[in-house]
């Protein structure tokens, strides 16, 4: 893997040049850190990783899949104005992995590839973990971007990651030295992010004390919606008054806990009870998808806790728990 | 199913109209508010009745009828009967024909309270005790909200239009509004009973600031003791959860009801705390 150095006034004026020929996407700090299309790059907010999750550029929140006329179908134009991503973390890149593994090897999704291979990721490594909530150490993240950058202090080390990242690189190459100084593996680990104490949560189903995080659940899907990993839609159309033959099919975010998420026909409800719901998200994140696709869909950034009305810290509840004991 | 069909006759528009009793006609503006595709909208169903907006007016023989307010007098009483003898499928139009909404908070208040804010020629007006629709009549569909969403109604009779049995929604408003990209009202200390309330209303007062109060009714899952107790680690007094909570939808929050109940003897409602003064301002 190739690294560079760069001095910070390069690094700046590098982010200037990026901004100058591409549309550049960074946290910015309103009431609460998003990412968002930035003019100056002096907006761009280093200290707290976004309050929302960058999955809304890839995986939108609400995506026309088709426009329908009676049977003719008319599908949507991509976008392929090329973009860069500054500022993701860890975290945030590998839920971008995760979710390329959902949308990109597993089902092929148009609409998800498009919006990917327009853009450039470049992410920002912590120093140390930005929210008390972190828990990425825990988790088996990897090496997932175009470039990579590690602030030092006076300096920037970058690592370039893929393809997309040379060509960028080669592009912008006057703003980078070469460098001979590799990143070590324990410098790409992030202090105080190792709070999930158990790897396999799998015999803990029927442990009682689940019951202390669903009593205080609210079943408000916040979390979801805050999840840069959770991936689950709902598909419906959008008829025209004028004639209710055309219209649109949409599909929209929707959340594992929702019970109108696993209605079916005949009204039946798969995960009808609080507790169903409250654990199937915990399991789908560290369980079942390892089971599918050999890895934890969790990548540990900590949201779905910060961002839920009552806090349920899901991890330390894991933490407490004692193996064997059952309801 | 079979009733459905019944209705999807594709050379007979579906007869559909709209009528207020008592209430602001907030929700039958909410209507007029999709003007730009109200025109296309006669084209699919024939618009027999509106008061609001037209000078000749059917009242006879709907296949849906809308009806906006609550049954505050026997004039409601009498036209709300004759609008369900009249029509296949009633829907209660916004939060007073669904669950009450302001008007009946009368009923958790004492009379002497709102008294002198009354008519003088009172004696004109036969009172009923303020109802929603369902109290005396069945409905078929609530389309609730105060008002209701203006693209829902519209979603409604597109449905209906074409034979699509129209789904309530009944995610919590927390989840439209992660989606817009709010922050917790709840984390700054602001009462919202988003966690509680039923969306559908792409959390519109929260993007505006303003917390939620609950007017599109209870989630049917809500975990109500949980909310009660997010409100009072808050520091909100439990006369102002309960008015909170009662103003939009106490009717049909049974679950308030009984823990009001439990307060005070006899199964009576606790009237102490609505009396005071600095709730009403």
């Amino acid at each position: 893997m190739l690294t560079l150095k760069q001095e910070k006034k390069r690094f700046r004026e590098f982010l200037e040049a990026l901004s100058d020929s591409y549309e550049l996407i960074a946290p910015v700090k309103r009431e609460l850190v998003k990412f968002d299309a930035i003019k100056n790059i002096n907006d761009i907010h280093f200290e707290k990783n976004s309050y929302f999750p960058v999955k809304e550029f890839f995986f939108k929140k609400r995506e026309v899949l088709f426009t329908f006329n009676g049977n003719r179908i008319l599908e949507p134009k991509f976008e392929n104005k090329e973009r860069v991503f500054f500022g993701i973390r860890k975290c945030d890149l590998n839920a971008i992995k995760h979710q390329d593994i959902v949308f990109m090897q597993g089902a092929n999704d148009p609409y998800y590839i498009a919006e990917r291979e327009r853009s450039f990721l470049l992410g920002y490594h912590c120093n140390e973990a930005p929210s008390e909530y972190c828990f990425c150490g825990s988790l088996e993240l990897e090496d997932y971007f175009d470039m990579m950058f590690y602030d030092k202090g006076d300096h920037m080390l970058v690592e370039i990651g893929s393809e997309k990242g040379m060509a960028l690189y080669k592009k912008f190459s006057g703003f980078f030295e070469k460098s001979t100084r590799l990143i070590a593996q324990h410098e790409k680990k992030i202090p105080g992010a190792d709070r999930l104490k158990v790897k396999d949560i799998g015999p803990l189903y029927d442990n009682p004390d689940w019951k202390k995080g669903v009593d205080i659940c609210l079943s408000c899907g916040a979390c979801t919606a805050l999840c840069p990993t959770c991936y689950c839609f709902d598909i419906h159309d959008e008829v025209k008054m004028s004639n209710p033959g055309s219209g649109e099919r949409v599909r929209e975010w929707s959340s594992c806990q929702l019970p109108e998420f696993s209605r079916v026909a005949g009204n039946h409800v798969f995960r009808n009870e609080r507790e169903q719901r409250f654990k199937h998200r915990i399991y789908h994140q560290l369980d079942y998808f390892k089971e599918k696709y050999g890895i934890q869909m969790c990548v540990g950034c900590g949201r779905c806790i910060e961002g839920c009305p009552t806090r349920i810290d899901f991890v330390q509840i894991i933490n407490e728990m004692k193996e064997g004991e059952k309801r | 199913m079979e009733k459905l069909l019944q209705v999807r006759n594709p050379d007979n528009k579906l007869k559909v109209g709209f009528y207020g009793i008592t209430g602001c006609a907030g929700c039958l503006l909410s209507v007029i508010f999709n003007e730009d595709e109200l025109l296309d909208l006669i084209k699919v169903v024939d618009l027999k009745a509106f008061p609001f907006v037209k000078e000749v007016n059917v009242d006879e023989s709907f296949d849906y009828i809308f009806v906006e307010g609550l049954v505050a007098d026997e004039d409601d009483l009498e036209v709300l009967q004759r609008l369900r003898k009249n029509s296949k499928f009633l829907v209660a139009l916004g939060a007073c024909s669904c669950t009450g909404c302001v008007p009946a908070y009368r009923q958790f208040t004492l009379k002497e309270n709102y008294e002198h804010l009354l008519y003088r020629k009172r004696e004109e007006i036969k009172d009923l005790q303020p109802t929603p629709v369902d109290d005396h009549v069945r409905a078929d569909y609530y389309i609730p909200g105060c008002p209701p969403d203006k693209k829902e109604i519209l979603n409604f009779l597109k449905g209906i239009a074409i034979g699509k049995e129209p789904k309530p929604y009944e995610s919590p408003v927390c989840i439209e509004c992660r989606k817009n990209g709010n922050q917790c009202l709840l984390d700054l200390g602001k009462p919202c009973l988003g966690p509680i309330t039923a969306g559908g209303c792409n959390s519109v007062c929260i993007n505006g600031g303003f917390e939620c109060w609950g007017c599109r009714g209870p989630t049917k899952d809500m975990n109500l003791p949980l909310m009660i107790k997010m409100l009072r680690d808050r520091g909100f007094d439990d006369a102002f959860i309960e008015a909170r909570m009662r103003t939009f939808v106490g009717l049909k929050m049974p679950i308030v009801e009984e823990f009001m109940k439990s307060k005070e003897a006899g199964g009576k409602l606790d009237t102490k705390f609505y009396g005071k003064k600095e709730y009403f301002e």
